[in-house]
């Protein structure tokens, strides 16, 4: 899942006819300053990032004057909101405000959900603190979409009514159709304004788009490489390294977070290496990383530049590789990268303990290939992972009982 | 027996010629799979492993009895391929592409219980009754190394770690009625709660074997089954994925489906539900064929 940031999200919504308050988006102050003197009703400036909550935090400023524009612009420009550094900023019409609507779609789980409010402009969640009965929940059926005759029971529950009924309904259905089109995951307006003319407009969107859908999205490639490395820290140099080969090469992927332990893991598929991690750590061995591995075409050259990763980690102090039953993936595939980076770096497999638990199709051609690494332990077929891991925190324990 | 397929399953594989849909052919039909023809759009009347190709399902299904369907379309296809199979009347589909956009899976999901059908994926390695049948890639080449006939019925998301639980299975000396790669998916075809009410009615089936994860409702659904006191034989359910709960979490979208409906996504949160609800929740792939026992009295 990847974020979209407001000038792409508004430009999506207005190629297929959605009003939204016109908008565009500046590095520079002295260009931002000059296109909010071309507005009809003041300038709103907000700092351009991939995430919500950016009121709060006085990224989101109305402004009335040139100067008020230009100094909202530098503050923000270079600046970090939530965690993101400010590169761009968006300017946008000011839009009389009568009334406030809170809108969104979700598909986090089987059916999607389909949640409103009438008073929006506001925190979702505090609102629903406050009075869970003014947010309106629903299922979706993702054959129907969501029906004119669905949305018109939900905002009369909402206690809309009359002509302003009418306008909402209608952005309500073109909303889903876009929150389809578009392949999100989450669709968030806030506010839904209706304007002193009676119309709608979208003046907060937000979407955050499913990877998977990206074929049909071919424009929005770069923004999703930039935010699906977005978590809750920036990443170092080796988390970037792999990151980066992810993006570059195609084919497969491997995941790769530094974590504060000493034994290095190189395990996978999901399942297993989730299973691996928890292990280690009920029986008192610290991951000083979690990778998580996607088989594909590529993923030979990504083990290589995960590998050197660990390497390059100076807290590590033995490595752990261990994946669940091939089935189908020859094993070679995952030893031939390990044995590759170890001649490249000349580990000294003797005093470097390595742990490897890979069993499947061609597991005899990869203990061939890793025979060539004294002091190296290949694990038998009839280990399982448990005894991988229990292997791995026993060899740990005893390097320091010998210090 | 066994659930969903036996050795007199007829299965139809879709994009037979492509080239994972060949190979995989190959090795189902070695491990005794009953595969009757493929289809793939375009290159109706070529044969692949000397099997008839069809245009179309509807028409393969003219042709041939067929019990089944098993998907290599590619993951922008899939949902095409997997409503023509709906469409003709199929009742067991198995969708193994991954990277399948998820509103497509949703419709997936939603045109399998409207035709009261079973689809297992996407995003899966397949089915496997030990010994009988097999649909997808899973167990490779050479399935027995994993998968022991026998009267365990398991249940994973993940692929690779339904073969850990099944080899868990084995090692203890068990053995495996059906074994279900349910699909890695957010929304998958169908929800594991389906698979576990199948095995508790399967009269071959002693105890039932799952894996949860974070990221899924699929825990409270098996738990609000448990508690409706249907399920009668034992469950045994290992999890991954509670070492996340160490770490500070990003902006989190699922957050406001997740206040609404009160749902707390942690790995411990779900250990303690499903053992409120009465399931055997264990630490290890080393429990497992020791709970089994002990709760089999065997």
């Amino acid at each position: 899942m990847f974020t979209l940031t407001e000038d792409l999200t508004k430009a999506f919504l207005s190629d297929l006819g959605l009003p939204v308050p016109k908008g565009a988006a500046f590095d520079k102050s002295s260009e931002a300053v000059r296109y909010a003197a071309t507005l009809s009703s003041g300038a709103v400036v907000k700092a351009l990032i991939p995430t919500g909550r950016r009121g709060k935090a006085g990224a989101v400023v109305l402004t009335d004057t040139p100067e008020e524009v230009k100094a909202v612009a530098d503050r923000l420009l270079g600046s970090e909101v939530h965690g993101f550094a400010v590169e761009k900023i968006f300017i946008e019409n000011k839009v009389e405000i009568c009334r406030e609507f809170y809108l969104s779609f979700s598909l986090d789980s089987f059916p999607g959900q389909i949640l409103l409010s009438s008073s929006g402009g506001v925190d979702i969640e505090a609102a629903h603190a406050r009075d869970s009965e003014s947010v309106i929940r629903d299922d979706i059926d993702p054959i129907q979409g969501v029906t004119k005759k669905q949305a018109s029971f939900l905002w009369q529950k909402a206690g809309v009514t009359g002509d302003e009924l009418a306008e909402v309904i209608s952005a309500t259905t073109s909303l889903y159709d876009a929150f389809v089109k578009a392949d999100a995951v989450l669709m968030e307006i806030n506010p839904l304004a209706l304007c002193s003319d009676g119309a709608v407009s979208i003046v907060g969107a937000m979407l955050a788009i499913d990877e998977n859908g990206l074929p049909r999205h071919a424009d929005w490639a770069e923004i999703a490489d930039g935010s699906l490395i977005a978590s809750w820290r920036k990443f170092n140099a080796r988390e970037l390294s792999v990151s980066e080969a992810n993006r570059k090469i195609k084919g497969g992927a491997v995941r790769y977070t530094e974590l504060d332990g000493d034994i290095a893991l190189l395990v996978g598929g999901g399942g297993a290496g989730l299973l691996q991690h928890d292990m280690m750590l009920a029986i008192g061995g610290r991951p000083a990383n979690h990778t998580d591995t996607n088989p594909g075409a590529g993923i030979e050259e990504k083990f290589k530049v995960t590998i050197r990763a660990i390497f390059d980690n100076p807290n590590v102090k033995c490595l752990l590789v261990s994946f669940n039953h091939q089935q189908l993936t020859h094993c070679a595939r995952k030893a031939q990268p390990l044995a590759e980076i170890l001649r490249e770096r000349n580990v000294n497999t003797q005093e470097f303990p390595i742990i490897v638990r890979l069993v499947g199709p061609g597991e005899e051609e990869a203990k061939e290939i890793l025979d060539d690494f004294p002091g190296l332990t290949y694990l038998p077929f009839d280990a399982s992972l448990d005894d991988a891991v229990r292997t791995v925190v026993d060899i740990r324990n005893a390097m320091k009982d010998s210090k | 027996m066994s659930i969903l397929i036996d050795e007199n399953t007829r299965v139809l594989a879709q994009g037979l010629t492509g080239a994972q849909g060949t190979r995989d052919a190959e090795f189902c039909l070695r491990y005794g799979t009953k595969i009757v023809c493929g289809v793939t759009p375009g290159k109706g009347g070529v044969e692949v492993h000397n099997l008839p190709v069809y245009g179309g399902v509807k028409e393969a299904c003219q042709q041939h009895q067929v019990d089944a369907s098993v998907v290599y379309a590619p993951p922008l296809s899939t949902k095409e391929a997997v409503i023509e199979a709906l469409e003709a009347g199929l009742k067991l589909i198995v969708a193994l592409a991954e990277f399948v956009p998820r509103h497509d899976t949703a419709v997936i999901a939603a045109a399998a219980r409207e035709n009261g059908a079973v689809v297992i994926g996407c995003n899966t390695n397949g089915i496997i009754s030990p010994g009988k049948s097999k649909l997808g890639a899973i167990g490779g080449d050479d399935p027995s190394e994993v998968f022991a006939p026998g009267r365990i019925g398991v249940v994973s998301r993940s692929g690779g770690m339904s073969a850990e639980l099944s080899l868990a299975v084995k090692r203890g000396g068990l053995g495996v009625s059906t074994c279900i790669s349910m699909g890695g998916d957010v929304i998958p075809g169908n929800p594991m709660v389906d698979y576990i009410r199948r095995f508790v009615a399967d009269p071959d089936t002693d105890a039932i074997v799952m894996f949860g994860e974070p990221g899924t409702n699929a825990e409270h659904e098996v738990a609000a089954y448990l508690r409706t006191k249907a399920c009668t034989k034992p469950l045994i359910a290992l999890l991954a994925g509670e070492f996340q709960e160490n770490y500070p979490k990003g902006v989190s979208f699922g957050h406001v489906a997740a206040m609404i409906n009160d749902v707390e996504d942690t790995v411990s949160a779900k250990r303690k539900m499903l053992s409120a609800a009465g399931a055997i929740v264990v630490n290890s792939l080393g429990e497992i064929p020791l709970k089994i026992r002990e709760q089999l009295g065997s």
